[in-house]
């Protein structure tokens, strides 16, 4: 028996005097899709960074494949195996698209803090930044600096920095906020392609695009997971529809 | 362009290693460095470019602080200073205690002494980015200057500590009592410095050093601590500040509490900030600009550092990037072929421009010397002529030159716009 990739236990946090997540326990298993909606303000970006170290618990454990986290600083996360990306837009524009990527590469390539090698000297390196440039379709852009690039190529390659280090839990933080139909398309796509064989939890707004990726839906509502289940549950889900996805719909007419 | 061949290099393994592209410009370095005292062979002309390739390295290795890892010090003259005065003990241990320490060597234990108390004073002041690292720079910056005050038996005081160079074993026959022996031991450091300084600055610690100072949140959560890479960074930045130390001490002999207090840490920063953080050679040529003005101009005007500060304030409002920043913003009309474009426009305004800046430096020393010199003495030399300071015609006259220089230089301004941006274009569809 393993344990599962990600393990929150009666997870709490507060601001202050506001409780934003409220005694959350979710168990999401190796190799799981696992979406996390809710509407805004719900705290699913707080899950987010209490689970990759941003953030230290109120109360309660976060647990990765049966060891204890919520204490470890996020870059100590990241070395075991779990790397994330942002709701905003968290790359290095000053940098050039492929030094971004490799930025990305660097430490689980074992360079760590070494002054003893010449990043340009690396193939294997280099190969490797290459490769993921062509599965993110930037190879194109490879010179660019990082800033100048459009919205979406700046998500795609946000996505190639968080997948690069080859972790095997994936965490995205709403990958399509701001696009338009057809980008979001290309980017569930990538994101497909990316995290083939991977644990994956995302947070996602567009309905389409969880029902279309996730194998498990959580539903968080005023820090409070209210269903977790298989998508086609969660839909038919009363308390969902109440609280959430009625919601959604009605603002989006 | 080049990271074309960067890439290309690195496919190909270490074949690149020898690229001539990348090796042509420190082959030239070295060449320059061995061959300026053919120039250069006075007393002056040496102590001016030792002071100056003593300076770059420091120079440079602040800017692995402030340029790529994006941290701010007010005390970086600390480190400088703690190795200089260890290489000082270090010489007086050769000539009391018969330590058998070469002198060419002893650069690299000052170091070894500044990456030492890099690594106990960064333990902490690391810790955060931004102002808490700004403040504890300066704070630790004052400390170490004052104790330098009172810890008498290792700084020496008021008067400092000095030695002899000469006392160490001969290397191959040199003693180093020679002017140009020393100038070649500071060339050599200069050289070995600056090229591993910048080939850190191409390891994974040297690039992520610009990760962390660009988005140290991200740098985190791709597996880097952003602590321990600024610590690292600060390490490497202290060892080398230190080897410059240890060099300063050959050269001067003495080093007094003026080598670590807060003036010098700030013309560093300076000096720094001038030739332009964003660049590699940016610190080399505020270095040697500095020194330059610092020796030179002082020989001709008592209000020098007037002056340099005037250099210093324009460039941060007009030229944020630094002279380095002036010069790279003239690559993209060279790489179109039209650098040319710039030349007539450059060349009718200099005259105008040379004028504004004589003319400004006139009424600075004019009013200079009516305040500051001693009563009854109202003559005074300026370009060559003998005026009166004390009277209303000189002024006026300097005055005049500027303003009127000022308004052909104002005139002149549109064409040279238009010149730049038709420098700056790319035809499109060819
Ligand atoms: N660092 C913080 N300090 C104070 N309040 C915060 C902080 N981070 C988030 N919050 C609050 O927590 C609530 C949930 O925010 P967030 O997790 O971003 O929601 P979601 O991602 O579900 O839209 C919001 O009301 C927000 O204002
Ligand atoms: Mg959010």
């Amino acid at each position: 028996m393993s344990a599962a990739a990600i393990e929150l236990k009666d997870l709490n946090k507060s601001f202050g005097l506001a409780r934003i997540i409220r005694g959350v326990d979710l168990s999401i298993g190796r190799g799981e899709r696992h979406a996390i909606i809710g509407p805004n303000g719900a705290g699913k970006s707080t899950l987010f960074n209490l689970i990759t170290g941003k953030y230290r618990p109120s109360s309660g454990s976060v647990h990765l494949a049966g060891t204890d986290i919520s204490r470890l600083n996020p870059y100590q996360i990241n070395r075991m195996g779990l790397s994330r990306s942002f709701q905003i837009t968290n790359i290095f524009p000053k940098m050039t698209v492929f030094e971004n990527i490799r930025c990305g590469l660097l430490y689980s390539m074992g360079y760590k803090y070494s002054f003893w090698h010449l990043v340009d000297r690396q193939p294997k390196l280099t190969e490797r930044a290459d490769e993921i440039l062509e599965q993110i379709n930037l190879t194109d852009r490879r010179h660019l600096i990082a800033g100048v690039l459009t919205y979406a190529e700046q998500r795609a390659l946000e996505i190639g920095i968080t997948i690069a280090g080859g972790a095997d839990i994936v965490m995205l933080d709403e990958p399509t906020a701001g696009m338009s139909a057809s980008e979001t398309d290309y980017i569930v796509d990538l994101i497909r392609q990316v995290t083939e064989g991977k644990t994956l939890v995302i947070v996602e707004h567009d309905m389409g695009v969880v029902f279309n990726l996730a194998d498990r839906i959580s539903v968080l509502v005023y820090g409070e997971i209210i269903e977790s289940d298989a998508p086609e549950k969660v839909r038919a889900s009363e308390k969902v529809q109440e609280a959430y996805l009625g919601v959604a719909e009605e603002e989006a007419d | 362009m080049s990271a074309v061949s960067d890439a290309e290099a690195a496919r190909r393994g270490k074949s690149g290693l020898f690229s001539l592209a990348k090796t042509a410009p420190w082959f030239i370095a070295a060449v320059l460095l061995i061959c300026l005292p053919l120039v250069f062979n006075s007393g002056a002309g040496f102590t001016v470019m030792n002071q100056m390739a003593i300076t770059i390295i420091f120079a440079l290795a602040y800017n692995m602080l402030l340029g790529q890892g994006g941290m701010l010090s007010f005390g970086h003259a600390v480190y400088m200073g703690l190795g200089g005065f260890f290489c000082v003990h270090l010489m007086n241990m050769v000539e009391y205690d018969g330590l058998m320490l070469p002198l060419p060597l002893l650069p690299l234990f000052g170091g070894l002494f500044g990456l030492l108390f890099a690594f106990i004073i960064g333990s902490f002041s690391t810790r955060r980015a931004g102002t808490v690292f700004a403040m504890i720079s300066l704070g630790v910056g004052e400390l170490i200057a004052s104790l330098s005050i009172i810890v008498v038996a290792f700084f020496g005081g008021e008067e400092g500590v000095s030695g002899d160079r000469t006392m160490g074993p001969e290397v191959a026959g040199f003693d180093f009592a020679q002017q140009s022996e020393v100038y070649y031991l500071t060339a050599a450091w200069l050289f070995i410095s600056a090229l591993a300084m910048f080939l850190y600055s191409r390891t994974p610690i040297g690039r992520i050093s610009n990760a962390v100072r660009d988005n140290e949140e991200r740098a985190e959560f791709l597996g880097y601590s952003q602590r321990y890479v600024r610590w690292i960074s600060f390490c490497a930045s202290g060892f080398f500040a230190g080897i410059a130390g240890g060099l300063f001490a050959i050269n001067f002999e003495i080093l007094t509490e003026e080598n670590l207090n807060l003036a010098t840490s700030g013309s560093i920063l300076l000096i720094t900030f001038l030739g332009g953080v964003g660049f590699f050679l940016g610190p080399v040529i505020g270095a040697i600009v500095f020194t330059l003005l610092q020796t030179v101009l002082s020989l001709y005007t008592e209000i020098w550092a007037l002056y340099v500060g005037l250099l210093f304030v324009l460039t941060v409002m007009f030229f944020p990037s630094g002279l380095a920043g002036v010069i790279a913003i003239h690559v993209r009309p060279w790489q179109l072929g039209k650098i040319g474009l710039l030349a007539a426009p450059y060349l009718k305004m200099i005259v105008p421009a040379a004028l504004f800046v004589f003319s400004c430096a006139a009424v600075l020393e004019i009013l200079f010397h009516a305040r500051h010199a001693a009563l009854g003495e109202e003559e005074m030399w300026l370009y060559g002529l003998t005026i009166n300071s004390q009277g209303v015609w000189p002024l006026t006259i300097a005055i005049a030159i500027a303003v009127v220089s000022l308004i052909i230089l104002k005139r002149l301004a549109p064409s040279l716009k238009e010149a730049w941006d038709e420098a700056n274009h790319q035809e499109t569809g060819s």
